[in-house]
């Protein structure tokens, strides 16, 4: 079946944020810092106001006059109105009639700045450990520590202590489309499109960075080029609102590659230490240290520590632990998401280090890990209960595979298993309204596609499921944030397992008011020529003829869908400071890689690879494939090559593509996927969220080949030749 | 990242060109040939010509083979030697370090020209070039001159053309069993870290070793091909030739790689390069001992 968009996609015909246009407008460009942390003494816009074509510039002190005053009190204000926090963070901007002229008129203007002391790595701010009274040093903007049993005990007693410290590096999306945005103001209202992931959640971003009521605020998402987690939150719109104020024209901001790169909201650098305590064969206890650099992110955000930390658990059964984590504030861009945040690093290190353990005892890893795996009704480490989850099946699925690989492997090569869970984010809310016309079926909903069909594709198959309508006479349509029903939006995998929920009420809410009219206990749906039909056992009749007068008179009958998550418990009593969070609609996959390492090298190419992945049901095997594969080549990029490169001074090495190495097709392996079903998550029909799960256990799988091909760990990702080369003692 | 404005000038002659550049003040005039780099030159504002001059339209987007050497038109686009089987065949390490250059796109508009004129101290071309004994044919107002290229290169984005000469076309004068290979992070559209091209040429001393990846350019490394004093070296002298070709080599430590990483690397492909070639070496033709 081919998707929807496939073919206007093809020709070039679908409108993307980098697309936009509209009448009379003006290009912008910003004026970004040229210091990594520091004060700006003085900074004369005058010169840009000079320059040809320009209509717009704005700079901290035009906030006053432009916005309410709510805005120089806003958490983030549009520019820095105290200290500059890192290098390339927006100051001013300028709006003028070409992009040419936008960028020659911001490049006149030349802030007087004060340097202040630059924190660029984790290991400036921390050369030791941390105590946990380093929770008070003002960079730490994030503390989160958990316990529960007697820790020490069970360390002091254990007959083996496994301890080991990773490292990770920062890692950027790299979505094809750059961020872009058009803003404009009509009879008082900020009309805002945008190419976000999250329509409603970028209307109430702005609205709070500007401090205007969100009633004011209209957000209109475009066909999104990708997102991956960087199309979240507000970026450019405050400063393309502000221009669009100051001009009073249609104002278009969109970003360089470069600036891509130098300003991204990306994974960032990470250490963690792992320690367990093995007693008679099986893990007793647990410490798991992390420390995140989270760049220029605010005090008060522990989320991206306190979900992390979860995933350096894993999906094993609670013994005793003590997890700790810092998150700390650097002269980098601000952290961000990047599908399935931080989960692969967390994965690589506790995968690396479940894998050297199992080893080190001489057992086999897929068996050392199916004696800790989560089942159904286990318990999480706060004391949730686990769903129904496809890791046992995983694990053996890939033991299989992985004996089938093992006869006759050639010298050098290796063989890596490592296993990953996921909550998808199945909790945030959303609606749906769905209008059944004579000729057929409108889903109107306020989530744009982002690329991976789960709404083009996704939700038109659960309502052709439900209803028997073909796929091809149902129509996705988006409204902007006046127009749509309410959607969280398209992050934690959610879009299938949430809004496909509501899509799911709203269409059997249809079916049964359509079966009570037809007097039957259910009724299908089918198109023949061009007409929806009315299936009630033999019964045919159109559907018009069920219709009441008003639904005539209006074209269709509507109905309308929600769904939105309860609320999930933990044990409180195991947090002693900071925010966990609690998971929900339980997920796993288990991936098997073949590499092979040139010993005189380091160089690891990856031969085959193998992704065994829980999706409760397949709603569509093409889309299955699609996400995992397109997981899996992302993942092989954190794993093997992908690295954002900072100097001491935090300037990024590498803003483009030549040195931040993205995979190509040619270091892409045979990549086969199976699809384990029957462990139902809390989707339509029992279905699980697909897009990030499937690049959680990638770098794992390939440290625990490389592992395997040459009896060395590497402890750092990327795994590049040259770390590996110095991990095999080569130099 | 700025967006310029620049005269496109595309003269059919080489005659008009030179004519064209001697009227020109350095700096305001830039030669196009593939545009590959000269598209991230202009874009990062390293050098701002008011005028572009295309070689598009010049007669020199050719190859030929004279005997046994092969001429190639300075213009012309990488990918057609690529897809040539009789290069493959005759000059093996010239085609691989062609074939390895970015990506098919990418060779599509890269000539060897511009490869040459650039200097890049990473450029993958111009190691096998160097082991080749390549020349380049030069034209400029005071006429026509043919020097190695040795000569020619000197550093990054500096050659000993003069501002108004142009490269027409270069010579590789002999077909020889040859191999390069180098180390990148990722083996498309990336950049080698090191590179290494071994060549046995009939013409003695008949082994040439050179290497890329290192300051300010790539360089022939005599001490190392004096190591191999037979047409058969031995596992040993091998070893000898990469032990010298790493104490010898100019590396330094860049964010592609550390400079005792690059050291490491030339020892393993200096002995792979000329084992590579030693198997390409057809097996009746072997001389049993060099002329020394």
């Amino acid at each position: 079946m081919i998707r929807s968009d496939a073919e206007p996609k093809a020709r070039g015909a679908l409108e993307y944020g980098t697309d936009l246009e509209a009448p009379g407008m003006l290009w912008a460009a910003l004026v970004r810092s040229p210091i990594a942390h520091g004060r700006i003494v003085r900074m004369d816009l005058s010169p840009a106001r000079k320059m040809p074509g320009v209509v717009a510039v704005v700079g901290p002190e035009d906030l006053r006059t432009l916005l309410p005053k709510a805005a120089l009190e806003a958490e983030r204000p549009v520019f820095p109105l105290d200290e500059i926090r890192y290098r390339g963070e927006p100051v001013a901007a300028v709006a003028a009639e070409t992009l040419e002229q936008a960028r020659r008129a911001a490049a006149t203007i030349e802030p007087e700045v004060e340097s202040l002391r630059v924190d660029a790595r984790i290991e400036d701010i921390f050369p030791e450990w941390p105590s946990p009274a380093a929770a008070k040093d003002p960079r730490v903007v994030g503390h989160v520590h958990a316990r529960f049993g007697d820790v020490d005990a069970k360390f002091r007693s254990a007959e083996l202590v496994h301890s080991e410290t990773y490292r990770t590096s920062g890692v950027h999306q790299v979505a094809i489309e750059p961020h872009a945005c058009l803003a404009e103001v009509r009879n008082g209202t900020f009309h805002i499109r945008s190419s976000t992931q999250t329509p409603f959640g970028l209307r109430d971003d702005v609205a709070s960075i500007l401090g205007i009521p969100e009633s004011r605020l209209v957000v209109e998402g475009t066909w999104v080029g990708g997102g991956f987690g960087g199309k979240g939150a507000a970026f450019l719109e405050p400063y393309a609102v502000l221009l669009a104020i100051a001009s009073g024209r249609p104002v278009k901001l969109s970003l360089t590659f470069e600036e891509e790169f130098e300003l991204g909201r990306t994974t960032l650098p990470s250490i963690i230490r792992l320690d367990t305590a093995v007693h008679r064969g099986r893990i007793v206890a647990r410490r798991v240290r992390l420390l995140l650099d989270t760049g220029a992110s605010l005090p008060g955000r522990d989320f991206a520590v306190g979900y992390s930390i979860g995933f350096l658990l894993g999906p094993y059964r609670t013994t005793a632990y003590e997890i700790e984590g810092f998150a700390l504030q650097t002269n980098k861009p601000p952290f961000g998401p990047h599908r399935a945040p931080f989960a692969p690093q967390s994965v690589f290190a506790l995968e690396s280090h479940i894998d050297g353990l199992a080893r080190r005892l001489g057992v086999d890893p897929i068996e050392f890990r199916k004696l800790h795996a989560w089942r159904e009704g286990d318990r999480t480490a706060y004391d949730q209960p686990v769903g129904p989850i496809g890791l046992e099946a995983g694990l053996e699925a890939a033991a299989r595979t992985a004996g089938e690989w093992r006869a006759g492997l050639p010298s050098g090569h290796g063989i890596g298993v490592a296993a990953g869970f996921w909550s998808t984010g199945v909790g945030a809310g959303g609606e749906a309204r769905l209008w059944l016309r004579p000729d057929g079926l409108t889903i109107l909903e306020g989530e744009r596609e982002i690329g991976n069909g789960s709404v083009v594709q996704g939700l038109a198959l659960v309502a052709e499921r439900v209803l028997g309508l073909p796929v091809e006479a149902i129509r996705v349509e988006y409204g902007d944030t006046a127009t749509a029903p309410f959607d969280s939006g398209v992050f934690g995998s959610r879009t299938l397992g949430a809004l496909g929920q509501a899509v799911e009420k709203a269409a059997r809410s249809l079916a049964n008011t359509l079966a009570t009219r037809a007097g039957a206990q259910t009724v299908q749906l089918e198109m023949k020529n061009d007409r929806v039909l009315v299936v009630a056992g033999r019964r045919r009749q159109k559907l018009v003829d069920l219709l009441t007068p008003e639904e005539r008179a209006a074209g269709g009958i509507e109905a309308h869908g929600k769904h939105y998550g309860s609320e999930r418990k933990i044990d409180a009593s195991r947090v002693v400071t900071g925010t966990v969070y609690p998971y929900q609609d339980f997920t796993a996959a288990v991936h098997l890689a073949e590499v092979e390492v040139d010993r005189e090298t380091g160089h690891v190419r990856v031969v085959r690879y193998a992704a065994f992945q829980d999706v409760g049901k397949a709603v569509d095997s093409a889309s299955v494939t699609g996400q995992v594969e397109g997981g899996v080549v992302m993942g092989l990029g954190t794993a093997l090559s992908e690295e954002m490169l900072w100097t001491p001074e935090a300037r990024l090495a590498n803003p483009g593509l030549l040195d931040y190495r993205l995979p190509r097709i040619r270091d892409v392996p045979p990549i086969h996927v199976e699809a384990i079903e029957g462990f139902a998550g809390a989707g339509p029909f029992g279905a699980k969220g697909l897009g990030e799960p499937p690049i959680i256990p990638v770098p794992a799988a390939v440290a625990n080949a490389v592992a395997d091909a040459t009896g060395t760990r590497v402890y750092e990702l990327p795994m590049t030749p040259e770390r590996v080369a110095r991990a095999l003692k080569l130099l | 990242m700025l967006i310029v404005s620049f005269q496109l000038v595309q003269p059919s002659t080489p005659e008009e060109a030179i004519r064209l550049l001697s009227r020109s003040a350095a700096g305001d005039i830039a030669v196009l040939g593939g545009g590959t780099d000269l598209l991230s030159d202009i874009e990062q504002a390293r050098i701002t010509p008011k005028q572009v001059l295309s070689l598009r339209n010049l007669p020199w987007r050719y190859f030929r083979w004279e005997g046994n050497s092969l001429v190639v038109g300075s213009t012309l686009p990488l990918r057609a030697l690529e897809l040539d089987p009789h290069v493959q065949r005759r000059l093996p390490g010239l085609w691989e370090a062609i074939r390895d250059v970015g990506s098919p796109a990418l060779r599509s508009r890269a000539t060897l020209g511009g490869n040459l004129g650039r200097c890049s101290p990473a450029s993958d071309l111009i190691p096998i070039l160097l082991a080749l004994d390549a020349r380049a044919r030069i034209v400029g107002p005071s006429g026509v001159r043919e020097h190695p290229i040795d000569i020619v290169l000197q550093e990054s984005r500096r050659t000993s053309l003069g501002p108004a000469e142009l490269i027409e076309s270069v010579i590789l004068p002999s077909s020889a069993p040859s191999a390069y290979l180098w180390q990148r992070v990722q083996p498309v559209n990336d950049i080698s870290q090191v590179g290494v091209a071994a060549a046995f040429v009939p013409e003695g001393p008949h082994w040439r070793i050179a290497l890329g990846g290192l300051q300010p350019r790539a360089r022939r490394l005599s001490e190392a091909e004096a190591m191999l004093r037979s047409a058969r070296p031995t596992h040993l002298e091998m070893e000898l030739a990469a032990q010298e070709a790493a104490r010898r080599a100019e590396f330094v430590s860049d964010k592609r790689a550390t400079e005792s990483y690059r050291r490491r690397l030339v020892t393993v492909l200096v002995r792979r390069a000329i084992q590579t070639t030693l198997d390409r070496m057809p097996k009746a033709a072997h001389p049993r001992k060099a002329a020394s």
